[in-house]
């Protein structure tokens, strides 16, 4: 038997699909979540092979929550099921994402289910239909998820191979690039150095440390960050337009 | 919708409608016209008192004085057009005549003692105080008159142009109004899911789906019945209900409103679809939308629609649909032209829109 997650934050819509999945046969749906949160943690204890997942969902919706899947050692293949516009449909054909469309077909969720692939990191990023930032920030340890709520973020800081994240409830290591995380989150966070991108909602003080260099002091949060005269400038601006 | 932090008001008198742009060639050139006639007539009025055959060098010393006024009078209502497009109507006239009298008083000043400084100039420049307050006197008056009339023909030929693009905007946008294919589909997918398990109120749902379509095809510059417009919204929100279950929360207390006032068709409906898009379906546990009605004051009623605002970290997650809301004002501009009142904006930990408009009953 092949094993189904159903992901969406209506309950009728999760009944049909779960419904027409067992209808179909070889297949068993070994649970429904309400949004992408709740899917992350039931992949995690249920690992399915295949998540049929809603896009518009609250807390995290599909495309961030597939996003975050992609860390994982093992993904499930994901298939997208959506009743968006021509717009984002455009985008699904082009990064050749599995998807089907609302209200669901059986025969079309049949071909979907056989074909089912996991997406890559590229092909997420390119439908991302409205030019979304994620809210989470995701650092795997071993089998495990650990999501983290980008306004949780005191900053990240590249590390030789590694990006660390240090945060609310403290610090992990991710599989990302500063530039990246920069541009995506270019409103709410600010580069301070060629290795230290800085949460604006987080900073408390700018001011001259003991050596005359100026450094950013962050609240509720002990570490203070060297700022570098390259970036002295772009700082001020953000934080004065904050 | 959350996406618009500021409290906008989407008042028709601020995009500054009330004159024409002075400073704009047509209208300079409407008030030279104007201005000339003015000149005309007021030569021609006083051409038998003086010899026969001599009214051009009257004419044109009259026209040098009252081209100086009517121009400084455009530039000046250009200089404040702004200011005077922030006020009421009413004020916004009276200050502009006021303007208007102001202009004509100093440059008749200025004439009078230029007249007396150089005698040649045929503004009999005389000399004796009473003769200098009855030249200042006819001129205000003159003025005022003359003014007003302007003032008028300006008003409404600037009303009448921009009803005319109003109305070409507004029948693009009554078909932008009606209901949004996300909706269609999602509900297609409710109502199989219900079909297998619920049949009856799979049947409700197709028969409220049909009403729906039927009233969002009805010819939308038509008003109807405040009843009327409240049942399309009850019916859509009975659809949304399958979909959203105890998510969607409706509070109506419209029970104080006058049912067989009018309203522009599809109004109440697109605000109660922007209300559960951005109010409700971000939050896991939606919330409640509460939709207040009543008949506030001499002849206008009020109807707010309020929903819940995202979580903070959830904000701008959904890019505001103000396509709603422009068209909604529109269309009420349109019907009710400057005395509907469309404002929205957070308040407290909710979004609420708000709608005032004249009580009108149809045959």
């Amino acid at each position: 038997m092949i094993k189904v997650l159903v992901v969406d934050d209506e309950a009728p819509a999760r009944d049909r699909l779960v419904q027409l999945v067992e209808d179909i046969g070889d297949f068993a749906v070994v649970g429904t979540a309400g949004d992408g949160r709740e899917a992350l943690e039931l992949v995690e204890s249920s690992s399915p092979d295949i998540v049929l997942m809603d896009i518009r969902m609250p807390r995290m919706d599909g495309i961030e929550a597939a996003g975050h899947l992609s860390h994982l050692e093992q993904p499930p293949a994901v298939i997208f099921v959506t009743a968006f516009d021509d717009y984002a449909l455009k985008a699904f054909e082009t990064a050749a994402v599995g998807y089907i469309l609302k209200p669901v077909r059986r025969a079309r969720l049949e071909e979907g289910l056989a074909r089912a692939a996991r997406p890559t990191r590229a092909q997420l990023a390119s439908i991302n239909p409205e030019d979304r930032q994620r809210r989470h920030i995701s650092a795997r340890s071993g089998d495990h998820l650990h999501l983290i709520p980008v306004h949780d973020v005191r900053y990240f800081r590249a590390e030789q191979k590694y990006v660390s994240v240090r945060h609310g409830g403290g610090s992990h290591l991710i599989d990302e690039s500063l530039k990246e995380l920069e541009e995506e989150f270019a409103e709410e966070f600010v580069r301070i150095h060629r290795n230290a991108l800085v949460a604006i909602r987080h900073i408390e003080a700018v001011e001259k440390g003991d050596g005359g260099q100026l450094q950013v002091r962050l609240r509720e949060c002990e570490d203070t960050l060297p700022v570098s005269r390259r970036h002295t400038a772009g700082l001020r601006r953000k934080v004065q337009s904050a | 919708m959350t996406a618009s932090t500021d409290r906008s008001t989407l008042d028709p008198r601020k995009k500054g409608l009330l004159l024409p742009d002075f400073c704009a060639p047509d209208s300079v050139i409407t008030v030279v016209v104007i201005t000339e006639l003015v000149a005309i007539v007021v030569t021609l009025a006083r051409s038998e008192l003086m010899v026969a055959g001599s009214v051009w060098p009257d004419l044109a010393t009259t026209s040098l004085f009252l081209l100086w006024i009517g121009l400084c009078s455009a530039a000046v209502l250009c200089r404040t057009r702004e200011h005077l497009a922030r006020l009421p109507v009413p004020r916004a006239a009276i200050l502009a005549l006021a303007l208007l009298l102001l202009v004509t008083a100093l440059i008749s000043e200025a004439a009078w003692w230029l007249g007396q400084y150089w005698d040649q100039l045929r503004l009999r420049g005389g000399g004796d105080a009473r003769r200098h307050l009855h030249f200042l006197g006819t001129n205000l008056l003159i003025c005022l008159i003359v003014g007003t009339l302007a003032l008028r023909y300006f008003y409404v030929a600037q009303q009448w142009r921009r009803n005319v693009q109003l109305e070409a905007t507004t029948r693009v946008n009554a078909l932008q109004a009606r209901i949004r294919p996300h909706f269609l589909f999602n509900s297609m997918n409710t109502i199989a899911a219900l079909t297998r398990q619920e049949p009856a109120l799979a049947e409700e749902a197709v028969e409220d789906l049909a009403d729906l379509f039927r009233a969002s095809l009805r010819d939308s510059s038509a008003p109807l019945t405040l009843k009327e417009e409240m049942e399309v919204a009850r019916i859509y929100q009975r659809i949304e209900q399958l979909r959203l279950g105890d998510r969607l929360r409706v509070v109506w207390r419209v029970k104080s409103l006058p049912l067989r006032a009018e309203i522009p068709a599809l109004s109440l409906q697109p605000l109660l679809e922007n209300a559960i898009y951005h109010g409700i379906e971000p939050r896991p546990d939606g919330g409640e939308i509460v939709i207040d009605g009543a008949e506030v004051s001499s002849g206008m009623i009020e109807i707010t629609i309020s929903n819940p605002l995202p979580a903070p970290g959830d904000q701008s997650r959904r890019q505001g649909n103000q396509i709603a809301l422009s068209n909604i004002t529109q269309r009420f501009e349109l019907a009710y032209g400057g005395r509907a009142r469309i404002s929205y904006g957070p308040e407290g930990e909710r979004y609420v829109v708000r709608l005032r408009f004249p009580r009108v009953e149809g045959a």
